[in-house]
């Protein structure tokens, strides 16, 4: 009997014939260890994860502290605030300093950075791309190390794949392509997307909708995190709901409140690892230690040297 | 617009966003080289500030060719409050005239806006607008609305239904523009409205937006009106500011050479006007003082 013609729910058909059971027989021979693929022992595991301690500095002590060292590869990792922040800072900076070569303590990767808000400067990113080829230049002075800085600030911005984006379709499509696009490229360590929220908060009337293409869209970026062990970085918008009396700040895209996030000063970035996404990971493997100052803060300022 | 599927490289454009010069090199200084093309700049201000000022005297100094950091380009300019200010920008284009046979006022092409609806209305028109005039000699190159807020501000209720309505058109609408800033090229330029803050912290629900801890205005502490949805949808955010001074002056000159029986002090008023960076992500937290006068709106240097 072909599972076409079972009497199951059409999305359930529709999966079962997408993994390749099409019909009752086939179903049949299924043993459970043919299903549960993917069995990895703690071994694997352990290896992947220490892998995965490769993490990209933000170039600033603090905000690295609480993140566990920087922005890690293989995860998503959302960052929100309000306008003005210095969120798309922080992007072009993870841009930048995802570059730094291996020698210098770096991954020597190269950077996706995909705006959707046009607020990607390249006069900005050129002065943080000096200013990072200065410190690596202090540093191998510092070191009396061999190491050479052969970067100039022009080769940084040239490992910064640019992609503007002036639509919801155009922000869906590009997510969809990122997979072909990365396997092509194999050096590229993170993903920026600058905002995840811009294009949905307008041009959606039905939020269920809104709700699965964001799930859909957070599900392959997870996946591509995962498969080419790179950082995902999305920065999103704030908004303000009111809740019990008083207006709270949250994250736009309505998935959930960071509340913890929140201290009473609201000045400040909401940084959550893996915060809101269907497929929740904590970052489990983070010693206790740190996991209990993911709610403190980290001062941050930004620096203009022109 | 180029396929979206392969990425930019960041070297073939120019190192630096192409800037829209103000018409004084102090301002200039101060905004990294004017208002940058391809992105949304807001303007805020409380009435008789110069907002509207400054918006004139962008749209004459874009008609400026690049070498004097102008894009030899025409503009658009939507009004949504007062009639347009015909005789102030007739005689503001007496010192922004690139030469001699031209005349400034025919590249600024005025459209009046009265509600939200109609915006959205003419914004296919505009499109179309602009891509008819990208081959002429002097394309557009800019968009001013004088005022976005004016438009919200009248038609929606503080209801929680209004303004989810709200801020849903308010994406709408920066999204549109956003999509022919990059289009085109274009540099837009929106005004914005303030509101008195009545709490004692800091800015809306005490949240800081921006450099600034606190707007101030003449002498009140005030906050830029449509609230944050509204912040979220501008990439860089000016404040221009006035308050007024009173300075005393000792009165010598006159009876000084008397002997000095009853000298008495002038008190005189004078307006301070500043500019300041809100937020931009180009910009550091800088800000200029400037004053207005008849040929326009200049900064000061102290």
């Amino acid at each position: 009997m072909e599972v076409s013609k079972l009497p199951i729910s059409a999305t359930q058909r529709g999966k079962l014939i997408s993994a390749g059971y099409t019909s009752l027989s086939s179903i049949c021979s299924a043993s459970s260890s043919d299903i549960s693929r993917g069995t990895q022992t703690a071994w694997d595991m352990l290896q992947e994860e220490q892998e995965s301690l490769a993490r990209i500095t933000t170039s600033c002590a603090d905000l690295d502290n609480i993140l566990g060292g920087g922005i890690g590869c293989r995860e998503v990792t959302e960052i929100g605030g309000v306008p003005g922040i210095g969120k798309t800072q922080l992007g072009i900076q993870l841009a930048i300093n995802v570059q730094i070569p291996v020698e210098f303590g770096g991954l020597g990767g190269k950077a996706i950075y995909i705006d959707t808000e046009g607020s990607f400067m390249v006069e900005r990113a050129l002065q943080i791309a000096g200013a990072c080829v200065e410190d690596m230049l202090e540093y191998t002075r510092f070191l009396r190390n061999d190491c050479q800085v052969k970067t100039q600030p022009k080769d940084i911005l040239e490992n910064i794949f640019y992609f503007r984006i002036c639509s919801y379709t155009e922000q869906s499509a590009v997510i969809n392509y990122l997979d072909k696009f990365v396997s092509e490229h194999k050096d590229v360590k993170v993903v920026i997307i600058d905002s995840i929220a811009f294009h949905f908060r307008h041009g959606f009337v039905d939020l269920a909708l809104r709700t699965r293409v964001l799930s859909g869209i957070a599900l392959k970026l997870m996946n591509l995190a995962k498969k080419f062990s790179l950082a995902v970085v999305l920065l999103n918008q704030v908004t303000t709901k009111y809740t019990e009396g008083s207006f709270q700040l949250c994250l736009a895209l309505g998935f959930r409140k960071v509340k913890r996030m929140i201290s009473p000063s609201p000045w400040e970035m909401l940084l959550g690892s893996q915060l809101r996404f269907p497929l929740e990971v904590k970052s489990s493997y983070l010693p206790k230690t740190v996991r209990s100052t993911l709610t403190n803060l980290a001062k941050f300022i930004i620096i203009f040297i022109t | 617009m180029g396929t979206p599927m392969t990425p930019q490289n960041l070297l073939d454009n120019p190192l630096t966003t192409e800037k829209c010069t103000v018409g004084c090199p102090i301002i200039d200084r101060c905004l990294g080289g004017g208002i940058p093309c391809n992105s949304i700049t807001e303007l805020v201000a409380e009435s008789g500030s110069g907002k509207t000022q400054f918006c004139l005297q962008l749209t004459l100094s874009a008609q400026l060719p690049s070498s004097h950091g102008g894009l030899s380009a025409s503009s658009l300019y939507l009004h949504t409050e007062f009639p347009f200010p015909m005789r102030r920008l007739h005689q503001l284009s007496h010192t922004f005239r690139p030469s001699n046979n031209h005349n400034p006022c025919d590249y600024i092409f005025v459209q009046s806006v009265h509600s939200v609806d109609q915006l959205l209305d003419i914004m296919p028109k505009i499109e179309s607008f602009i891509k008819n005039s990208s081959n002429s000699r002097f394309p557009i190159r800019l968009i001013v609305i004088d005022s976005i807020a004016a438009l919200f501000r009248s038609d929606f209720d503080n209801t929680m239904d209004d303004l989810k309505k709200r801020s849903f058109l308010f994406f709408k609408i920066s999204g549109m523009l956003k999509a022919m800033a990059v289009g085109f090229g274009l540099a837009v330029l929106v005004t914005n409205q303030v509101v008195d803050l009545m709490e004692p912290n800091e800015g809306v629900n005490g949240l800081r937006v921006g450099n600034l801890g606190c707007l101030y205005s003449s002498g009140r502490p005030i906050c830029p009106a449509l609230g944050i949805a509204w912040a979220n949808c501008v990439n860089s955010r000016l404040f221009l500011s006035r308050n007024e001074d009173f300075v005393i002056q000792k009165n010598q000159m006159v009876n000084g050479g008397v002997g000095g029986s009853g000298s008495e002090d002038f008190v005189c008023r004078r307006t301070r006007r500043s500019l300041h960076v809100v937020f931009a992500p180009h910009l550091a937290d800088t800000s200029c003082e400037f004053e207005i006068t008849r040929e326009g709106i200049f900064g000061v240097e102290r």
